[in-house]
């Protein structure tokens, strides 16, 4: 029911509000259905720790029982925000990571820890390539969705 | 009769559905003066009764109700309408075991009852609500029996807020107000009785901290899932609790344990007795700080 996608979220916001992990920070969450966080990549020579990358995450009334929407967003300027390089994820910000597939999601996972999982997912990478891109567009041309 | 009163509840339910309440319980009244001993006409019109904020006709609509399917009798609707209307009447003890009462027969249920897929949801979270505006009033007599200030105020910001909802109730009754517009003027009455409170209890804070400081609820009674306190815990194989209607909601979507992916259904689960006499003794603890995060 509604109720609780909002009251969780609310109190997730208050906890946000309060402290997080280094390289992650909450940049505007407007109302309980979209929020915006930046992320920054500490130890990985691919990731310049000076470049932040801004996810957003959309939240049906289901949430936490169904996941959240999380995309890399592309910012031109004021800050500039580009897309992190990496084979599991597009050029359009969307992430193949199986937490927020709807098999891999579960209600025990917040905001704070998707942030941890991509942020620990982009600093164990060793390629700064995408190799998806060209699978997903075989995939389109085929009339396929483009989900991993 | 019996059937001409099928037909005017009919109608009510159509007018019901389509937002025309003040119809819809004319229509429900019509069919009771044909008929009086279906309980659903009663129940159908303690709910239209909620939605016209007319708390005393939708405790005695609801039982009513009750009192036709007897004392034993499988009856979850009007509990819950009965609990909500209780509840808005400033009753918070009688609300949470109408609640109570609600919930149980939706977890025990008779093997003809109609359950809404969202009943258990609901009723749970209402049980919920029922118990923290319960433990909340128990709360602030005992502060202000000991002659606390922030206690004072907060009981004249409350009594205020209820004149206001009063106010709207009798203006919707009077007609200057639709019911769209009256839930409205509620939801407003509400979140800034709430942001006045929030304001009150961070002022003592700062000015005292050692007398006013907020209380965490312990992390082993919230329900990771909803991150509310639990009243209902069962536990799962691999040791963790949730709270009942949460957890069910997760295995309708996907029958897996939600930490560790194993395959899990409702018959694996158990009832968390301990847990929930800790729950149950938070509950009756009452606490002098308010609790800083419901």
């Amino acid at each position: 029911m509604a109720g609780m996608s909002s009251k969780r979220l609310q109190k997730e916001l208050t906890k946000i509000q309060g402290t997080l992990p280094p390289g992650i920070s909450l940049v505007s969450a407007p109302d309980l259905r979209e929020w915006q966080m930046d992320i920054a990549i500490l130890d990985n020579p691919i990731y310049p720790p000076s470049d932040h990358y801004r996810l957003r995450f959309q939240f049906s009334q289901s949430y936490p029982i169904e996941a959240p929407e999380v995309v890399f967003m592309a910012i031109n300027s004021n800050p500039e925000r580009k897309i992190p390089l990496h084979p599991h994820i597009y050029s359009n910000g969307i992430i193949c990571l199986d937490l927020l597939d709807s098999q891999g999601w579960s209600p025990v996972h917040n905001v704070e820890s998707i942030c941890i999982s991509i942020q620990s997912m982009l600093a164990g990478n060793t390629k700064a390539e995408r190799e998806f891109d060209s699978i997903r567009l075989l995939w389109l041309d085929l009339g396929g969705l483009a989900d991993c | 009769m019996s059937y001409l009163a099928e037909s005017l509840k009919e109608k009510g339910n159509i007018a019901f559905r389509n937002g025309e309440f003040i119809e819809a319980e004319d229509y429900y009244t019509q069919a009771v003066q044909k008929y009086s001993r279906n309980p659903l006409i009663f129940t159908n019109r303690a709910n239209v009764r909620l939605k016209l904020q007319r708390w005393d006709e939708a405790v005695n609509d609801s039982l009513k109700s009750i009192e036709i399917t007897g004392p034993n009798g499988q009856n979850h609707k009007a509990f819950y309408f009965l609990a909500q209307a209780q509840l808005a009447m400033h009753h918070p003890h009688e609300a949470l075991s109408s609640a109570l009462t609600a919930y149980d027969q939706v977890l025990h249920p008779s093997p003809t009852a109609k359950i809404s897929p969202r009943d258990m949801e609901t009723f749970s979270n209402f049980v919920l609500r029922c118990k923290k505006a319960k433990f909340e009033i128990r709360d602030r007599d005992r502060l202000r029996r000991q002659g606390d200030l922030r206690a004072e105020l907060e009981e004249t910001l409350d009594i205020n807020k209820q004149r206001d909802l009063d106010d709207v109730s009798r203006r919707l009754e009077a007609r200057e107000l639709g019911p769209v517009e009256a839930s409205e003027r509620n939801q407003e009455i509400l979140s800034n009785f709430e942001k006045k409170i929030a304001e009150l209890r961070t002022l003592f804070a700062v000015a005292d901290p050692t007398n006013h400081k907020p209380r965490e609820i312990p992390d082993h009674l919230i329900d990771m899932i909803t991150f509310e306190p639990m009243h209902d815990p069962v536990i799962t194989k691999n040791g963790h609790s949730y709270e009942r209607a949460t957890l069910y909601e997760h295995l309708k979507r996907s029958p897996t344990d939600p930490l560790t992916r194993d395959p899990l259904t409702i018959n694996d689960l158990r009832n968390n007795f301990g847990l929930k006499a800790a729950c149950d003794a938070f509950w009756e603890s009452g606490a002098s700080e308010w609790i800083a995060d419901w």
